[in-house]
């Protein structure tokens, strides 16, 4: 190694090349560890991808759509994140997306304080049309029933992986009146629908009043329910 | 530029670099809000899967790198000046991968993070290895 004559010590330029050789090293090791050990939450990609579908509000698809399921659920309901997870994919790929029936999401508050403040961000969600992303990625990150799981930073982190989501904004309109209006409205909607749990589905053709159907979470059960509406 | 004038100059910028890390890592574990001029984006990266190593936010990491920089600018040993400076540039690499990161993959950027990585660690390196040279 070349150095000052009688210092033993490396020169300048030797000395730079050393610092910026050893640091590429560290830099392509650290970049390769944060891609390697980044924590994705272990989550797998959302139910199914809404983003192609008209959506304002809790509704999802065409609003003239001849047939709309409305469903009722409780964020903290497992059966809610279970019918999101293995019904909505057959909902939303073969009825909503072909523009033949909408889906209205309701969320209701009957389980406890983790349902009403996160009933409050999914409506919140709803403000920017983005509700029913939202709302499945809050499906996929439900905690224990009453657990305290509904905290700031679950739904910031479940926000953030919402493409087109302004957070603060959601933050903000999830403490609105216009919110606290609608799980009003929601709720009531729920008890006047004499509905006993969640999930509740009710079918409405047209204009007609809506009637409750029972599916399980069987998506045969829903296809056969949902084209039994468009047929009749 | 005197070696005391570059010493002084990186002092007062890995200050201001630890400012930096050092609030956004208060964010990060108070589950506060980050002050953003541009609405969502500094939410959003703070909250995204990239802004954790294997649980540890790299702010945090930011900071601890500012706290070891600053310790060997104070402690100026031949051996230090080489060591701040490898540092510095690992931090400028870093940071233009986490810029790459913004910009690409999560699609919004957080202005404290942009200012860190393109003002303050590009400033570190260059000041860092200006002094290799005096």
């Amino acid at each position: 190694m070349a150095t000052r004559s009688g210092t033993g010590q490396p020169t300048s330029r030797n000395s730079i090349l050393i610092a910026v050789g050893i640091a590429a090293v560290v830099a392509i090791a650290l970049v390769a560890g944060a891609l390697l050990l980044r924590d994705d939450g272990g989550s797998s990609a959302a139910a199914v991808d809404v983003s192609g579908i008209p959506q304002e509000g809790s509704l999802l698809g065409d609003p003239n759509a001849s047939v709309r399921l409305i469903e009722y659920a409780d964020m903290q309901c497992p059966f809610c994140a279970e019918y999101s997870e293995r019904m909505v994919p057959t909902l939303v790929n073969d009825y909503v997306g072909s523009g033949k029936v909408n889906a209205d999401f309701r969320v209701v508050s009957i389980l406890g304080a983790d349902s009403e403040k996160a009933a409050s961000y999914v409506l919140a969600a709803g403000k920017q049309n983005l509700m029913w992303e939202y709302q499945q990625e809050l499906f996929r990150n439900q905690g224990p029933e009453n657990s305290g799981w509904v905290t700031d930073q679950v739904l910031r982190k479940t926000a953030a992986a919402v493409p087109g989501l302004d957070v603060d904004r959601l933050f903000a309109d999830a403490e609105s009146a216009d919110v606290t209006a609608q799980a009003h409205e929601n709720m009531q909607g729920f008890q006047e629908a004499g509905a006993q749990g969640t999930p509740t589905l009710l079918v409405q053709i047209g204009e007609e009043d809506p009637y409750m159907i029972q599916v399980g979470l069987d998506p045969a059960a829903l296809s056969a329910a949902l084209d039994d509406a468009l047929g009749g | 530029m005197s070696d005391r004038t570059l010493r002084i100059a990186a002092i007062l910028v890995t200050l201001a670099g630890a400012g930096v890390a050092g609030y956004l890592t208060w964010a990060h574990f108070a589950d506060q809000s980050v002050i953003c001029v541009q609405g969502g984006g500094c939410e959003k990266v703070q909250q995204s899967s990239y802004s954790e190593i294997a649980g540890i936010p790299v702010a945090a990491l930011g900071l601890a790198s500012y706290v070891t920089v600053l310790a060997l600018l104070v402690w100026d040993a031949p051996i230090a000046r080489l060591s701040v400076a490898t540092l510095a540039v690992v931090g400028l690499f870093f940071g233009a991968y986490l810029v790459a990161v913004q910009l690409v993959v999560i699609d919004a950027v957080c202005l404290w993070c942009m200012a860190n990585d393109l003002v303050i660690g590009p400033a570190l390196a260059v000041l860092t290895l200006l002094r290799l040279r005096t």
